[in-house]
Order: C-alpha cells, then structure tokens, then sequence
C-alpha cells in the first residue's frame, strides 16, 4: 500500500472497519431463491399467455361481430305474420345461433381469464377501481337483460366486449406491479 | 438458472456481511439477503455491465437492508447510551469482550449503517443522504458521531480492562 493509499485509507476508515472479518452466513439459501425464481417465472409465463389469449379473443370478437352484421344484412325482411320459414331464414338462424353459442363460450372463458386475473393482481389505484366497479354494473346489467333474451347476440357481444375491458384493466394493473417489483 | 446458481455462491458471504453490518441481526439479514438476490436475478437485465457487478448487487442489498430497517418498530433502534443505562451489571463482562466488531453492534442503526456505508462500502455523504431519505448534512452530523462512539466504545473497554491488570499484578506482586 502506498502512502498515498494509506493516508486515504486511514482518513477515510480510521476505525479500520475495513479490517474487520466477513461474516458467514452458515445457511444455504439457494433452494428457497431457485423457487422463488421459478415460481415468478411461470407467473411471467402464465401473464404472457393471458396476454396472447386476450388478444385473441378480441380479434374473435370482431370476427364474430363482421359475421352477425352481413347475417343479419342476409336476413330477408319478410312479414313475420306469415308463420312459415324459408331456407334462407334458417340458414340465416343458424348460424345467428352459432355466433350466439360461440359468444356464450367466449363469455366463460373470458369470465374464467378475469377471475384468474383478479387474484393475481393486487391492490390498484382509485380510477381503476372506479372503472372497474362500472364494468361490473354494467355486466351486471348486461346480465339481466340476459335473462329475459337468452339468445340475444347483442347483448352476448356486449358482454364479451365488457369482459375485455375488465380484463385489460386487470393486465395492465399486472403490468405496472411487475414494473415496480423489478425496479426494487 | 445455472449462472444464478454461480453468481450466489460467489457473492453470498459479501452480501450477508453487508446486510448484517447494517441490520444487526443476523435473522433479518438473511431475509435481506435472500430478497435482496431474488430482486437482482429478477432485473438481472438492468444491469449494464459497464461498472463491477459487486457494485451493483450491492446496491440492491443496501437498498432492501434500508427498508427492512425501516419496518421495524422504532424501539428496535437502540441507542447507545440507552444501552450504557440499562446495561450496567454487564460492564466487566462488556469490557472484557468488546472488540470493535461488538462495539459496531451497539450503535443505533442509523448510525451503523451510515459509518459503514462510508467508511467501509465507500458511499459518498451524498448517496447516503439520497438511501435515507436526509441531507448530506445529517450524513456527516451521523458519520461524526458514529466514530466518535465506536471511540469511547473502545476505549471504555480498554480503561475497563486496565484497572483489572494493575489489580492482577498488585495481587501477584503481594503475593
């Protein structure tokens, strides 16, 4: 050592704290930070997935909403009076059927994605919360319009397009929670 | 997860010495440590490469070991001449054992973690004040005061020691 260093040494630890042991920890704490490390990888895993699986469903919505809009342009406008239905109506009810059944499918699994994502996410800021009680009064009125038309598509495809905002929010809430937990 | 593996074993004992120089407890040191090395393998990316990386896992150690102190109750930070009143019948045994290892111990926790940050770890006046959350001039006001403790520590120990040596010649010398 230098003078110089030694001068620096001293001024800067007159104590000479520096020369004091390094403590053994005398526990190996690798198998709890090897878990740890793996449990948050596959919660990276699981959201990345959610997120795939959001997109997804959007895109489905939209495809299903392109096809109720040229199937009800293919509807004829005939006098309901009548009581008799053509091919063209049936074929028309069918697959008005379909898109009916295909939205019900997507509103349980988007139902089952938001539950997931709830108790994934923790607390969240006012005006989300806000908006989140707001998506659920109007699921919840969504809801009971529902249960008097079952097989309305309108109202399948609002609550299908309601579940997505509700799952965006609860994704993005995810994201902000990574965001702060990595810059720890 | 191999290189994590490599990189724990290598720095662990650095990284307990630093969370126990600052949070005293060796229990809560280890949580530190542990916390401390999952948030860095978590942002393992944010590291740049461009400085050492010791330098930078240590940041985050000090970092966790700061706010683990932060979450305990105030009457945890004991002060030192709390610990000269309440701990009197123990002087002898104090004053044989005392090294300045155990003299760093009875400081506040305040005052241990900014004279060792500093004189140890090398962190500027600036930094500290920056992790505390105070000024630069509580820094130094700490830094003085700490030294100057583990002063009279030490030699409270060493005037505790000399009158048991004058007694122990004085016996022999009698005898």
């Amino acid at each position: 050592m230098s003078a110089h260093d030694q001068w620096k040494h001293n001024t800067s630890d007159p104590l000479g704290l520096r020369d004091l042991e390094a403590i053994e920890p005398g526990y190996d704490g690798w198998a709890q930070i090897e878990s740890a490390l793996q449990t948050h990888q596959d919660k990276k895993r699981t959201w990345q997935r959610a997120g795939g699986w959001l997109a997804v469903a959007a895109s489905l919505v939209l495809v299903v909403s392109i096809t109720l809009r040229n199937t009800e342009n293919d509807i004829p406008s005939g006098p309901p009076s009548t009581g008799l239905a053509t091919p063209a109506t049936n074929l028309a009810s069918v697959q008005v059927q379909d898109n009916v059944n295909s939205l019900i499918g997507l509103s349980q699994s988007m139902e089952s994605q938001v539950k997931k994502l709830r108790e994934e996410t923790s607390s969240m800021p006012a005006e989300s919360a806000i908006y989140v009680a707001e998506l659920e009064d109007l699921i919840a009125h969504v809801d009971n319009e529902l249960s008097l038309t079952p097989d309305s598509i309108d109202l399948w495809g609002q609550r299908v397009n309601l579940m997505l905002d509700l799952a965006q929010i609860y994704q993005q809430q995810w994201e902000i929670d990574y965001g702060r937990m990595a810059s720890l | 997860m191999r290189a994590c593996e490599k990189i724990y074993r290598k720095f662990h004992t650095q990284a307990f010495t630093v969370a126990v120089r600052i949070c005293k407890s060796r229990e809560l040191a280890q949580d530190v440590t542990q916390e401390a090395f999952i948030t860095a393998f978590k942002r393992m990316h944010q590291y740049r490469g461009d400085s050492p990386f010791w330098g930078w896992l240590r940041r985050v150690i000090v970092n966790h070991a700061i706010s683990a102190l932060r979450k305990l109750p105030r009457h945890d930070a004991v002060e030192f001449e709390d610990y000269m009143a309440t701990n009197g019948g123990d002087q002898e045994r104090l004053g044989h054992c005392m090294d300045l290892e155990q003299a760093l111990e009875q400081l506040s926790d305040e005052d241990r973690m900014v004279v060792w940050l500093h004189d140890v770890e090398g962190y500027k006046h600036r930094e500290i004040a920056q992790l505390a959350g105070k000024t630069e001039s509580y820094s130094k006001t700490r830094l003085n005061r700490a030294r100057a403790r583990l002063r009279k520590l030490i030699s409270d120990r060493d005037q505790q020691n000399a009158p048991n040596t004058t007694l122990g010649v004085t016996s022999n010398a009698t005898a």
